[in-house]
């Protein structure tokens, strides 16, 4: 494997020692480029309390292309479709080398809080979005509920760090 | 008493001349340490771009209209991409060389060709063609004439 930038060390280093609120991303370790990422569900959301999983991968041309980034949890959102991939113009042609894996991220949790239909990925989801909100919204909470809910949290005597 | 000098070494140091008042973003960014940073790399302006060993003429520093500024080899990578549109990636104006300034002068030139190529591929991507894209093979070996 090629050395890895300093721009990528700086970046993993801080992600670390300063993390978002709400996000979380560790390199593996056999492959700094490749990230394990969770994205706490906006307050106030459809996905409010669920815990969305995703990987992101940086490639031999980050930063002057994006990263590449999927959601793993299942999610009913119309700006990302059932492969978990998403609809986000930062990841694409508004992408800017100024931007980096933590401002990503955080573009990640708003368009979580903003979903927009019209501008979808999955279309079917964008159509009953616009069809009938409250419902698509009920739907996305469940799905949230089903497929985003924290592990249970360990017991108050135990150690507060969960095994995974 | 008598002093008798047996040796003298000499000592230098140096760095760009970015003037004073166009150092508006130390402190506005959200990261780093005290020096000043490429946007790019976010190696310090006097270091180099990752692709360089040796910092100076080698691997020179070029300030932008906007204020902003970057390593030659870092912008013009950036430009060369279809995704750039000849934009600064900083605030996202068009990027255009500042006027005046001592170490823009060497680079005029090659930029006026590289954001004339760039405000190209931004026509092509606003009429819908290839919004999309990386770095085609061409735009590499222009890269590596640059740099020579």
């Amino acid at each position: 494997m090629t050395t890895l930038p300093k721009r990528i060390i700086k970046e993993t280093e801080r992600l670390v020692s300063d993390p978002v609120p709400g996000i979380s991303a560790e390199p593996h370790e056999d492959n700094l480029r490749y990230f394990d990422v969770s994205i706490e569900g906006p307050q106030q959301s459809a996905y409010e309390n669920g815990v969305f999983r995703l990987e992101l991968f940086l490639p031999d041309e980050y930063p002057m292309e994006p990263p590449k980034v999927r959601f793993l949890t299942k999610i009913y959102h119309p700006n990302i479709d059932r492969l978990g991939r998403i609809c986000l113009d930062v990841l694409k042609t508004n992408w800017s080398p100024a931007l980096q894996i933590r401002t990503v991220l955080l573009s990640i949790q708003a368009l979580l809080a903003t979903p927009n239909p019209n501008d979808p990925l999955a279309n079917d989801v964008a159509e009953d979005w616009i069809a009938d909100e409250d419902a698509a919204i009920a739907k996305a909470k469940h799905w949230t509920a089903l497929y985003a809910c924290r592990p249970p949290p360990p017991s108050p005597t135990g150690p507060s760090e969960t095994n995974n | 008493m008598q002093l008798q000098i047996k040796n003298v070494q000499c000592v230098a140091s140096w760095y760009w001349d970015v003037p004073k008042e166009l150092k508006r973003d130390l402190h506005e960014g959200e990261d780093e340490d005290d020096e000043d940073v490429c946007g790019i790399c976010r190696a310090s302006y006097n270091g180099t771009c990752p692709n360089c060993k040796l910092p100076g003429e080698t691997c020179p520093l070029i300030v932008g209209s906007c204020h902003h500024n970057f390593h030659v080899h870092c912008i013009y990578q950036w430009l060369n991409t279809s995704t750039s549109k000849g934009l600064c990636p900083m605030c996202r104006q068009a990027f255009s060389l500042r006027d005046g300034i001592r170490i823009n002068e060497p680079h005029k030139e090659k930029f006026e060709k590289v954001l004339m190529k760039a405000r190209q591929q931004n026509v092509v991507s606003v009429s819908g063609v290839n919004a999309a894209g990386g770095v085609d093979q061409e735009d590499v070996m222009i890269d590596q004439e640059f740099i020579r």
